[in-house]
């Protein structure tokens, strides 16, 4: 029976390893080389092959900042507002410092029919923004982890001392290197918070009004169109809860929109 | 002479006054003929003379009073020869055919009743040419038409109807002159008249089926602005006319009578029906017709700060004047600037037909590419009665050069509108190399690698910890170990006597009473009553070195005899270092 259930398994997984390879036959390509093909397509002009070509990339779960922006760019040439934004928006979250990415993300804010002034951020979340924004999410827990393995190996050696000025220096090291893990924890904890409760995301309808309510008894208070960010707040049945950058909240009803999180 | 020549004068007052009275009171009744059809009309005048009271027509049975009575009095002095007369006139119809009598007529003249003499009037068929010619009303109501045509009493709000005077006649009228008493005003309608300039009279009019002469004399295009049941004012016109009178001139032509005639005709009511609500689209403004609608730019190259205009443009035939274009809806980095109206529109009889159009001059700011959205235009179409929209196309402007916009979400940290001005800030082109990674990565964070990372330090540290304290400490020297516990035990029992440092007396009795509690800890026997003896053999018997236990017995009888003999010399910190080294000492051996 168990060697029955072993065989089985071993079959599907075999079965499962001539697919994949197939699949790379049939294709013909690696994700590297149709990134490749994409901007020859997108250098002749040819903008709609080059987005198909990048598309397939991201089809194969492949990504990248560089990926991202070309397809913003093709969109962009294809005079595609709200896909050209969105894709500028995943450039940006890849690699937020990129001037390139910045400068033709500009160009597709201009197309936007929707004026939106943010609100000026506070100094404190000013400063919290750029002391969070300094390592992705991952290399601050590896920071994390550095600190606790420091401490750890600190200690020892202070446990281990027996001269009292060193041991004095190990354990206020020590001491150090614990409050940097506590901080870098707590940097990690809240950056995980903020991505996991805050979800952005594009809108691709082309006009739609922002109620007071989730029904229709509400007032409009105001209309937006494709191409803006938006932050996706609460849901009800067809209705959706959203911020924009000003601060204004309000429902839609069915909208098109595109999440910038997966 | 005198006398000849009042005499005379006496005459001729008496011939004067025989002649009145000589003169034959008369009082006739005369009819416009004694035999008619029954469609016709006759008149009757009763004339006298000599003015008199109480006319009393008569009854008139067998015929319907049209007219009268009109009186006509005429008075004349011709050659010193008076004549008077006094008509009163009547126009009658017969009811029926056959002889009809007409009765007399009284008056009282000078105290005397005069009668007519009864007339016997025969009444025929209808004749195919009633009536007398040289009736002006007869003739005029007969051959002048007025008459407001309008196209279409029950119209859609904003839906344009024409209405168009025209005035039919025929001979034998002519008309001189029309003044317009009174001009309709149309009160819940935007209205335009035509200008119809000249008069001129179309002599093949046809009139229900006859032919007549016909003058347009006034064109007038509406649109209603209201709905339900609104009401157009009539036209009044004053017609001078010229009518052929039965008298004829020296060569037999007929004599021409003026006469004045009013007429008036347009009291129309006209049921105004709303636009239906239903699928009313929602940019629609009000436009009723057939439209085409178009957007225009003049340019959709430039550089960035020339302007470009835009226009929207409605051509086609509906209410052009009387609603509003739809607003341009463009990126917000444009500057754009009030429209410009235009409007070329003419209005004929069956509308206004032509173009409007609004034009917006607009500067772009940055350089870029800006799209501007179709706009959509929506009108109500009365002849297919449905809604119709029109949707102008998706353009395209390109600016070439110029400075570009900052991107939006720096500018919040900086300075507001932080433009780069170089000129390599061009559109960017794409990044050829790329270092492709999986999109679904599993996140390191709160991943049980992570944890498992995190917690392997702080297992690794306890283990350490009590590594050290259970297997490291005990391996130790455990002699050095047990000496700093002794030292800790001693301190604790001379922590009383060592605060008792400035006081001898009291300091002894702490330090014997220490050691003793020591002892009573250690031995567990009660040692206050005790000799120093027996505490010496009790301490060797406890395995303890005898030297320690002489030292310290040899530091109780210190005590004792400092307490008991004070004065004498001892050193009070000597012998508190001799005590705690004593019970290290012991606690050691022990």
């Amino acid at each position: 029976m168990i060697f029955n259930l072993f065989s089985r398994r071993f079959r599907s997984l075999f079965v499962g390893f001539i697919m994949i390879h197939f699949l790379t036959v049939s294709a013909q390509n690696s994700p590297e080389k149709l990134f490749k093909d994409g901007n020859t397509a997108y250098n002749e002009g040819d903008f709609t092959k080059a987005v198909s070509f990048y598309k397939q990339t991201l089809e194969m779960g492949q990504h990248s900042a560089p990926l991202y922006f070309n397809l913003g760019n093709s969109y962009y040439r294809l005079n595609n507002v709200a896909e050209s934004i969105y894709y500028f928006e995943k450039a940006k979250q890849l690699d937020p410092d990129n001037a390139d990415i910045r400068i033709n993300s500009a160009f597709a804010q201009n197309m936007t029919l929707d004026a939106i002034e943010a609100i000026p951020k506070s100094q404190l979340a000013q400063i919290q923004q750029s002391v969070f924004s300094l390592f992705s999410l991952a290399t601050w827990s590896r920071i994390t982890l550095l600190w606790i393995c420091l401490f750890v190996v600190v200690f020892i050696a202070y446990l281990f001392l027996k001269t009292t000025e060193w041991k004095r220096f190990f354990f206020f090291i020590s001491l150090l290197c614990l409050f940097l893990f506590v901080s870098s924890f707590a940097i990690s904890f809240s950056i995980n918070q903020q991505q996991e409760n805050t979800q952005f995301a594009i809108l691709f309808s082309n006009k739609i009004d922002i109620w007071s309510e989730p029904n229709q008894r509400g007032e409009i208070q105001f209309t937006l169109h494709e191409g803006t960010k938006i932050q996706l707040l609460e849901s009800l049945d067809e209705w959706n809860k959203i911020r924009i950058a000003n601060g204004s909240e309000g429902w839609i009803k069915n909208a098109e929109f595109r999440s910038l999180k997966d | 002479m005198i006398r000849i020549l009042a005499s005379r004068l006496l005459v001729s007052l008496l011939l004067l006054s025989t002649f009145s009275i000589q003169a034959q009171v008369s009082f006739d009744a005369k009819v416009s003929k004694k035999r008619l059809g029954l469609n016709e009309r006759l008149r009757v005048d009763f004339v006298m003379n000599e003015n008199g009271d109480n006319f009393n027509p008569p009854s008139f049975t067998g015929f319907q009073v049209v007219s009268g009575p009109q009186q006509a009095v005429s008075r004349s002095w011709v050659n010193g020869v008076q004549s008077f007369s006094k008509t009163y006139t009547y126009f009658l119809t017969p009811k029926l055919k056959g002889k009809i009598t007409l009765d007399q007529a009284q008056i009282t003249i000078n105290g005397e009743v005069y009668k007519t003499s009864p007339i016997i009037i025969e009444v025929t068929e209808a004749v195919e040419k009633p009536n007398d010619p040289n009736n002006i009303d007869y003739i005029t109501d007969e051959n002048i038409k007025l008459v407001a045509e309008i196209s279409n009493s029950n119209p859609y709000l904003n839906e344009g109807i024409s209405v168009v005077y025209k005035l039919y006649f025929r001979n034998p009228i002519s008309i001189s002159d029309v003044q317009e008493l009174e001009s309709p005003s149309y009160g819940d309608f935007w209205s335009h008249l035509i200008k119809i300039g000249q008069v001129r009279v179309n002599t093949k009019g046809v009139y229900k089926g006859e032919p007549y002469n016909e003058v347009v004399w006034r064109k007038v295009v509406l649109y209603p602005q209201k709905t339900g049941k609104l009401n157009i004012e009539p036209l009044t016109l004053n017609l001078s006319l010229s009518v052929p009178s039965n008298r004829r001139d020296l060569f037999g032509r007929r004599l021409l009578t003026q006469g004045q005639k009013t007429i008036s005709a347009g009291r129309r009511v006209i049921n105004v029906k709303s636009l239906p609500k239903k699928n009313q689209p929602a940019g629609f403004t009000g436009a009723v017709g057939q439209f085409d609608f178009d957007v225009i730019l003049d340019k959709d190259a430039l550089k960035a700060t020339e302007s470009f205009q835009t226009t929207l443009k409605v051509r086609g035939n509906g209410n052009l004047k009387l609603f509003n274009l739809p607003k341009i809806n463009v990126p917000n980095t444009l500057e754009v600037y009030e429209p410009e109206h235009k409007e070329n529109v003419k209005i004929k009889l069956k509308g206004m037909e032509g173009t409007i159009e609004d034009t917006y001059t607009i500067v772009p700011q940055y350089k870029g590419k800006y799209p501007i959205p179709s706009i959509q235009f929506s009108y109500f179409d009365p002849k297919a009665k449905s809604y119709k929209t029109v949707r102008s196309q998706d353009l395209l402007v390109d600016v070439f050069d110029g400075p570009i916009a900052a991107d939006s979400q720096k500018e919040i940290t900086n300075a507001p509108k932080q433009i780069i001005q170089t000129a390599d800030n061009t559109f960017r082109f794409i990044l050829l190399n790329t270092k492709l990674s999986p999109i679904k990565t599993a996140s390191f964070w709160n991943s049980t690698l992570f944890w498992s990372l995190l917690t392997f330090p702080v297992v690794l540290l306890l283990v350490v910890y009590l590594l050290k304290r259970f297997v490291l400490e005990r391996t130790e020297d455990s002699g050095s170990k047990k000496q700093r516990e002794a030292q800790r035990l001693a301190r604790k029992y001379l922590s009383s006597a060592k605060k008792a440092f400035h006081d001898q007396a009291l300091f002894y009795e702490a330090l014997e009473r220490a050691l003793h509690n020591y002892l009573k800890a250690k031995l567990k026997i009660e040692t206050t009553e005790l000799s120093k003896d027996k505490i010496e053999r009790l301490l060797i018997d406890k395995k303890v070195n005898q030297q320690t236990a002489l030292n310290f017995v040899a530091v109780i009888e210190n005590c004792e005899r400092a307490r008991y003999a004070p004065g004498s010399s001892v050193s009070i910190k000597g012998d508190y270092e001799k005590a705690s080294s004593i019970i290290a000492s012991i606690d050691r051996q022990l």
